[in-house]
């Protein structure tokens, strides 16, 4: 396997299948320290099939997987220490409050569950600190979400997998979410996130790869000091542009 | 972390749940129950027998006391036989609950009275006992099965599975953890009730270890099924449904179709069938000549061949001597029908091998000498007594020794 010294993560020829069904097709991008990654695409584009991948949830059939140079198949536990992973509607126990919960789950990833930090943490996630003692049965759904971010962030690993990290938070929760994630890639995070939003990838993300059936249709990056424009990534994930040029 | 850190995490996590408590508190009234009601019926058990032999000594005294020659006192006197359940029965009745553990003995033909017994309560026949054989070996799996089904399914479709994974590192370790500590809280809920009755009602302390060593081996038996179809990535009910459907395998369709295969592989005579061949062979004997009983009498008691009787009117020694000639005649069947019942037993041990519910159960038991071993170990007692019978009363009988009622405090006694 070809592998990029500098890259944090690497999907190189990539091919994984699922119930007999080929979900990715040889993909093959990397994610450099400190970048913000977004993959796009839509429903069944293979997106979160990526992120387990790289969790080691799934095995390739094809090409490998490296994250910080190691290869996924290698050292499976090595792989996971490096990583915080946030699940799509990441479902945390209903019957712990929130301290509880990320107690439990830092105990669970050996990461020392600091008072002042878990404080830190929820502070910085913009969690009510009212509710932060209910059992999470109480809480919205965007307040679960918060939780979990939170949990991401305390296990203060290099790299960050987020799962549609937006579903189901309001817009100004959005905005903060972003602001959050912009701030940890310039402390030195490395973050592939995986999403539909075109607009939130856009604002966030130093660098975009589209996919449609499971392959890498597209990608791009945002200009020096700016971001990536809107317009020409929704363009190409409605797929309008191809439309235009098969007409031709 | 350390493996004791995260058995410290996953306690407390553990009892932050209160489904898990409910069930624990649920395992431990079932527990406490079985082993109350077991307690009881022992209880129960031995305030008979006190009031029996209480019964007996004064019945024989009175009837000894109208009495003028050795074949009315032996005709008139019952002796009590009887087998004390052990101090751990009260755990598993087992057999107890079928055969009779108590007799009153007359000098008679003795194979009827081995098998004519109170008949059994059809209620209790029909549903069977809740003492703790039963609940350990029958309801506990079920109560594991509710607990453990849903390990990992749970959390695949609460959504939390892949961070649990990720989080874990390795998710072998966690998912045994979590068994490990649910099996050991209804292990706790299970056996302290048993412990401390245990304790109270002097069960010796090997008995009690090997209780404690047969139901740890039995939980860790039904976890590992457990965890086995828990790792099963299908819904959490398709998982209950494929766990109950063991459950009734290796509780129900097993055993009951061992039953039925034993039962053919070896037939063997009812106890009516001897109750009836034995009565048959006695009251014939009243319209035979006396030949015909004093004949295979003296074959089997040459001592007394110099016995004669004219087989004019009523005599004492020919009427005992046909009770045992009736026991002669039914004793083909009944050793056929406890060696059929030993072979019965035997294959049973064999055929439980493969449906664990039933070997726990035969274990303990074995443990509490409710077994069938037990049975038949009574059964030889009461014969040897009844036999000891015979030779107390039959110098009188058939030498004419003089009636002493003095040497009636001689008579054996029955010896659990």
């Amino acid at each position: 396997m070809k592998t990029d010294s500098s890259a944090k993560l690497q999907a190189d020829q990539l091919h994984i299948y699922r119930s007999g069904k080929e979900v990715l097709s040889g993909i093959s991008f990397t994610v450099e320290g400190s970048e913000v990654y977004a993959l796009l695409g839509g429903n069944g584009a293979g997106k979160s099939t990526t992120l387990l991948s790289f969790l080691g949830f799934l095995a390739p059939s094809g090409g490998s997987l490296s994250v910080d140079g190691v290869d996924v198949g290698t050292d499976l536990k090595a792989v996971r220490e490096a990583i915080a992973y946030l699940p799509e509607s990441a479902s945390l126990y209903e019957h712990l409050n929130a301290y509880e919960n990320l107690r439990y789950f830092l105990q669970l990833a050996g990461v020392p569950d600091d008072k002042a930090a878990i404080e830190a943490a929820l502070d910085r996630v913009s969690l009510d600190p009212e509710s932060r003692g209910r059992k999470l049965k109480d809480y919205s759904k965007g307040m679960r979400q918060k939780v979990a971010i939170a949990l991401a962030i305390l296990r203060d690993t290099d790299i960050l997998l987020l799962d549609e990290p937006t579903s189901g938070l309001d817009p100004n929760a959005i905005d903060e979410f972003h602001d959050l994630v912009r701030g940890l890639a310039d402390s030195g995070k490395t973050i592939l996130m995986v999403t539909h939003d075109v607009y939130g990838a856009c604002q966030v993300a130093d660098r975009i790869g589209l996919l449609r059936g499971g392959k890498l249709v597209g990608e791009f990056s945002a200009p020096e000091g700016g971001r990536i424009e809107t317009e020409t990534v929704h363009r190409a994930f409605s797929n309008r542009t191809t439309r235009k040029e098969q007409a031709a | 972390m350390s493996t004791f850190g995260a058995l410290k995490r996953e306690t407390r996590f553990m009892l932050r749940d209160r489904a898990f408590v409910v069930w624990m508190f649920a395992v431990l009234c079932f527990s406490s129950f079985a082993v109350w009601s077991g307690l009881a019926e022992v209880r129960q058990q031995y305030e008979s027998i006190a009031f029996l032999m209480d019964a007996d000594q004064q019945d024989r005294s009175v009837e000894f006391s109208k009495q003028s020659d050795w074949g009315s006192a032996a005709y008139y006197s019952f002796h009590l036989t009887y087998d004390p359940p052990s101090d751990f029965a009260f755990a598993a009745m087992g057999q107890r609950d079928a055969s009779s553990w108590k007799h009153r003995l007359r000098m008679l033909a003795l194979e009827g009275q081995i098998y004519e017994h109170d008949p059994g309560n059809p209620e209790l026949a029909l549903i069977g006992r809740f003492d703790f054989a039963f609940f350990a070996a029958f309801v506990l799996p079920l109560i594991l099965i509710f607990l453990l089904h849903d390990l990992q399914a749970s959390e695949r479709s609460a959504g939390r599975f892949d961070l649990l994974v990720a989080s874990a590192g390795s998710s072998g370790s966690l998912w045994w953890r979590r068994a490990c500590l649910r099996s050991g809280g209804v292990l706790l809920a299970t056996l302290v009730p048993l412990l401390i009755a245990g304790i109270f009602s002097g069960t010796t302390g090997s008995t009690l270890i090997s209780a404690v060593v047969l139901v740890v081996a039995y939980i860790l038996f039904w976890t590992l099924v457990c965890l086995w179809f828990a790792s099963w990535r299908r819904s959490a009910p398709v998982i209950l449904a494929s766990l109950i459907g063991v459950w009734v395998l290796l509780s129900t369709v097993l055993p009951a179709g061992s039953r039925v295969i034993i039962e053919r592989m070896v037939p063997i005579p009812t106890g009516a069938e001897i109750l009836m061949t034995q009565r048959e062979a006695v009251n014939d004997a009243w319209d035979l000549p006396v030949e015909n009983t004093m004949g295979p009498f003296v074959e089997r008691h040459p001592e007394w061949a110099g016995y004669t009787h004219s087989g004019e009117g009523f005599d004492w020694g020919w009427y005992y001597a046909f009770q045992q000639v009736g026991d002669q005649t039914a004793e083909h069947l009944s050793e056929a029908y406890t060696a059929g019942r030993v072979e019965r037993d035997r294959l049973a041990g064999l055929f439980a091998l493969a449906a664990p519910p039933a070997l726990l159960e035969r274990r303990l038991q074995n443990l509490a000498g409710t077994d069938m071993r037990s049975v038949l170990a009574y059964e030889g007692r009461v014969r040897a007594f009844h036999s000891e019978l015979r030779d107390f009363y039959y110098p009188g009988l058939f030498r004419g020794d003089p009636f002493d009622p003095g040497r009636l405090s001689d008579l054996p006694q029955f010896s659990p």
